[in-house]
């Protein structure tokens, strides 16, 4: 059995004025130590989906309408508040995307780690404050600099810290929001090498949101593609790398421009992602994509499955017409 | 194609209480008409500012800039003025870029009203031209920034840099704020712009994916000066410079059968305040040797058109 399993999540936003229906209907699951790649643009619904593994979608106005999550067997939308307050933390945590907000900026680092292995773990301060700066030096932080506060970090050891906070409890699964958007290059590099050989280390399974597909190739096992609230493919690696499927993804592949590769232009998907507060009928993407035909616009295509283990939502994809 | 424009040994100081902040020392390059100089480096390395300090938007500390064969480093806001009309600059944030109680054609319209062109009906005839040069709808004329995406935001400022017909243009990160799809669409329509109109660039950015696909020429910065500069192609199939290749290396690649990397550049950069006389990337340099850390090294041509700043260029690379 996998550690986490989603089906059927639905999660929108009830304004006065309108619904946004940022996540329709998604399916996912991640085994033990493995780690999935969820990738998709601006407003996709990858963060709402965090949120709602989690559930940290603030109500109102999110709701989640319908759907299953399963962590662990247990159905985290039956869970009360109590039950949660165990899981976050501490089996299922999250790094978030930008550092300098995710931090307290008047509380000195090592007091901030040491305040999640408190809570979650049964020993005095004492002990939590000696695992904490255990963990500083795990990320490679001298264990000196735990008195320091947030704004005398840099961007990249800022975020460190608040990975070294979300595995202090050695969580199960690790949640981790586009963790090395605000960082250079090569701190962005540094920092996903620590990742993964910590991911090995603590056995962690890993749910990585990101729109950069070269950090997916590097770190995931698996890849979902989200597009305007579903996931339009989802595989292995090397079914997505390889033998990528969904107008959608091909698309993305185009847009990036390569290092190994001349090209003299680029090929973008044409116009914009559409509105989550109206979305079109049939498939989401069907105004975009180069191969739509007459069903497209009207029924909401199958999330059918062309290989094992190799899911896209694309009548003419399964009938093998891309 | 002729030399349009010309930066020898161009500083930008910034007093802070720290003593004086290096953000660009001693920076020398040229452009030809029509071509595009890309220049790279990470947050904090000055090159935000090298563009600005180009345009002449920020006073230089020392050198010399020149357009179309003039001196532009003393002239006068007058002239600085005139001067507007040739050099424009396309900012990062498509959010923060826009006047929000401005709608899309007044923008557009600004500089030609600034500059006291056409009269109005006219003005309005030249905007709805821009807008289909970079491929806004004519119905968004009367929209506001808000209720536009990032992407038609940032056409919103293509529009407003074209609207003189300048002969060059400073791009500082145009696309980094856009998602891939739409950061593909800008791309191809400056590339165009440049083909139509026979521009000039300088494209800053941190994202070399990005600055390869474009330019014509790349200038890599570290902590205020140039490290290395060299045809687009060749930077990237051939890097010279330490931190050039650690830069490269770091870049995911979205391929699986590329080769797993390793990270060659630990730490980070270290400070722009009172530099001393030693080569700025010492600290995270495998290759560090004495001279070093004694003496700033040379900006010299190791290869027909490529230009270093490294003591042990040679020796790094067997040449």
């Amino acid at each position: 059995m996998s550690l986490l399993d989603i089906k059927g999540l639905t999660i929108h936003y009830v304004t006065r004025d309108n619904t946004v229906k940022a996540v329709n209907g998604i399916n996912l699951s991640i085994g033990e130590s493995s780690t999935l790649g969820l990738v998709g643009e601006t407003g996709a619904g990858k963060t709402t989906t965090a949120l709602g593994i989690l559930r940290l979608v603030p109500d109102p106005p999110g709701k989640i309408i319908s759907g299953e999550i399963f962590f662990e067997g247990k159905d985290m939308l039956k869970a009360g508040d109590n039950d949660l307050r165990k899981i976050r933390g501490n089996e299922i945590s999250m790094i978030f995307q930008d550092p300098m907000t995710a931090l307290n900026p008047i509380i000195r680092v090592g007091d901030q780690i040491a305040e999640v292995i408190e809570l979650h773990q049964n020993c005095t301060k004492a002990e939590a404050m000696v695992k904490s700066l255990k963990m500083l030096e795990t990320v490679g932080i001298q264990p000196e600099r735990s008195v320091e506060y947030p704004h005398q970090f840099s961007g990249g050891m800022k975020q460190r810290v608040v990975i070294a906070m979300a595995l202090a409890c050695n969580p199960k699964l690790l949640i981790a929001d586009e963790p090395t958007t605000a960082l250079d290059v090569t701190i962005q590099a540094q920092v996903l090498e620590m990742m993964n050989d910590l991911k090995k280390e603590f056995k962690t399974s890993m749910l990585l949101i990101t729109h950069d597909l070269g950090i997916v190739a590097e770190t995931c096992d698996e890849v979902a593609i989200m597009y305007a609230g579903e996931i339009v493919e989802y595989g292995l690696l090397e079914h997505i790398f390889r033998n990528a499927k969904h107008p959608y993804t091909i698309g993305l592949f185009g847009s990036i421009p390569s290092l190994d590769k001349d090209v003299d232009r680029l090929s973008p998907i044409q116009g914009l992602m559409p509105d989550p507060a109206d979305l079109p009928s049939g498939c989401k993407f069907h105004e975009r994509c180069n191969h739509v035909c007459d069903d497209c616009k009207t029924t909401l295509p199958d999330y059918t499955e062309i290989e094992p283990g190799h899911f896209v939502r694309c009548p003419r994809a399964v009938k093998g017409e891309i | 194609m002729g030399e349009l424009v010309r930066v020898e040994h161009l500083k930008k100081y910034f007093s802070t209480p720290g003593g004086m902040l290096h953000a660009v020392d001693d920076v020398t390059f040229t452009i030809n008409e029509g071509e595009t100089l890309g220049v790279v480096g990470e947050s904090g390395c000055g090159k935000s500012t090298l563009g600005r300090v180009v345009l002449k938007l920020l006073e230089p500390t020392g050198g010399r800039i020149s357009f179309e064969g003039k001196d532009i480093t003393d002239i006068s806001e007058n002239d600085s003025l005139e001067l507007r009309k040739q050099m424009q600059i396309i900012f990062q944030d498509p959010y923060s870029s826009l006047n929000p109680r401005l709608c899309v054609s007044e923008l557009i319209a600004d500089p030609l009203k600034v500059f006291k062109l056409y009269n109005k009906a006219d003005r309005q005839k030249k905007v709805y031209e821009l807008m289909d040069l970079v491929g806004l709808a004519r119905r968004f004329a009367f929209s506001y920034p808000h209720e536009l995406d990032g992407g038609r935001r940032q056409r919103i400022g293509v529009a407003r840099a074209l609207s003189l017909s300048p002969k060059f243009i400073v791009c500082d990160e145009p696309v980094s704020a856009l998602d891939v799809s739409i950061q593909a669409q800008i791309l191809n329509l400056l590339q165009d712009l440049q083909q139509q109109q026979g521009l000039t660039y300088i494209f800053v950015t941190h994202d070399l994916s990005v600055v390869k696909h474009i330019s014509t020429d790349i200038l890599v910065m570290y902590i205020g000066v140039m490290v290395e500069k060299s045809p687009s192609k060749e930077l990237f199939n051939k890097p010279l410079h330490p931190y050039t290749k650690g830069l490269l290396s770091a870049i995911p690649v979205p391929s699986i059968d590329h080769e797993k990397r390793q990270v060659e550049l630990m730490g980070e950069l270290s400070s722009p305040i009172e530099p001393k006389d030693e080569c700025r990337f010492l600290a995270r340099c495998q290759y560090a040797t004495d001279q070093c850390r004694s003496q700033a090294p040379t900006y010299d041509e190791v290869m027909p058109n490529h230009f270093v700043s490294c003591h042990n260029v040679r020796q790094i690379n067997g040449l």
